[in-house]
């Protein structure tokens, strides 16, 4: 019996404050109204995350150098 | 290759099509939580570029609307966080029904004020299930979470709004 009037307090309790918020907050239109595919292309040109062309310079310059002096790779993988 | 294989092997072509298939019900969602136009439309656009860097994550069996939908919930409770409990929400222009005129407008802006600064995650669960009145299930699966969790935090929520308007002098009727 206590349960079945905890119960029905709490939902009532739930109800009061469903219908107070309802009230109190406005209802908001969910209807997009434009569409956002070239805003998310924006995003996806602006973030795209590429390799500096430095980057490319110094992997150029050190793959060249490990051609001409092989024995040099022992000496970074010691320094590693 | 269907259309879901073609995203997660980063075909832009597929993902457009994805866009423009779920955009809305993202949109929908968002603005469902954080009750602003302009700002649900960033958002939107938030959760589709971090569905799209996410691809490889996602598995093409998958439910790729209700994936979208819990990367956005994410996404809103973030800004929930973030933003300013201070302002009020903005009405809408048009076809928005009357409030009751017996709550008094200060009454509704001290309950506003009171929802707005719960704990975010309380405000999510409170906003879906008392204010737009969606089923639990369906909340739950939004937020990562049990049926049972999203039942815990709404009574959190009513358990501390009632407690605060009840020291601000108002009473919900």
């Amino acid at each position: 019996m206590k349960e079945h009037e905890d119960k029905y307090m709490t939902e009532h309790n739930d109800r009061e404050m469903r219908d107070a918020l309802k009230q109190s907050i406005p209802p908001v239109n969910t209807e997009l109204r434009r569409d956002l595919w070239p805003d998310v292309l924006r995003e996806l040109d602006a973030r795209q995350v590429g390799v500096p062309w430095y980057d490319w310079v110094l992997v150029g310059l050190s793959a060249m150098m490990f051609l001409a002096f092989p024995r040099l790779v022992l000496v970074f993988a010691y320094h590693l | 290759m269907d259309l879901l294989q073609r995203f997660t092997h980063g075909e832009i072509d597929a993902f457009e099509t994805l866009v423009r298939q779920f955009q809305g019900d993202i949109y929908a969602w968002i603005v469902r939580i954080v009750r602003d136009r302009g700002t649900a439309e960033d958002l939107t656009v938030e959760t589709l570029w971090r569905v799209y860097r996410a691809r490889h994550r996602f598995c093409p069996d998958g439910n790729f609307g209700a994936w979208a939908r819990r990367i956005a919930t994410n996404l809103a409770i973030d800004h929930l966080r973030r933003s300013r409990p201070e302002q009020s929400f903005p009405t809408e222009p048009a076809g928005a029904p009357q409030p009751d005129p017996l709550v008094q407008r200060e009454t509704r802006e001290r309950i506003q004020l009171a929802f707005r600064r719960l704990p975010a995650k309380l405000q999510v669960a409170a906003t879906l299930a008392l204010v737009e009145e969606l089923p639990y299930d369906e909340i739950a699966s939004a937020l990562g979470t049990s049926v049972g969790a999203v039942k815990l935090r709404v009574f959190r929520a009513v358990r501390i709004l009632r407690k605060r308007l009840s020291q601000a002098g108002i009473t919900p009727e």
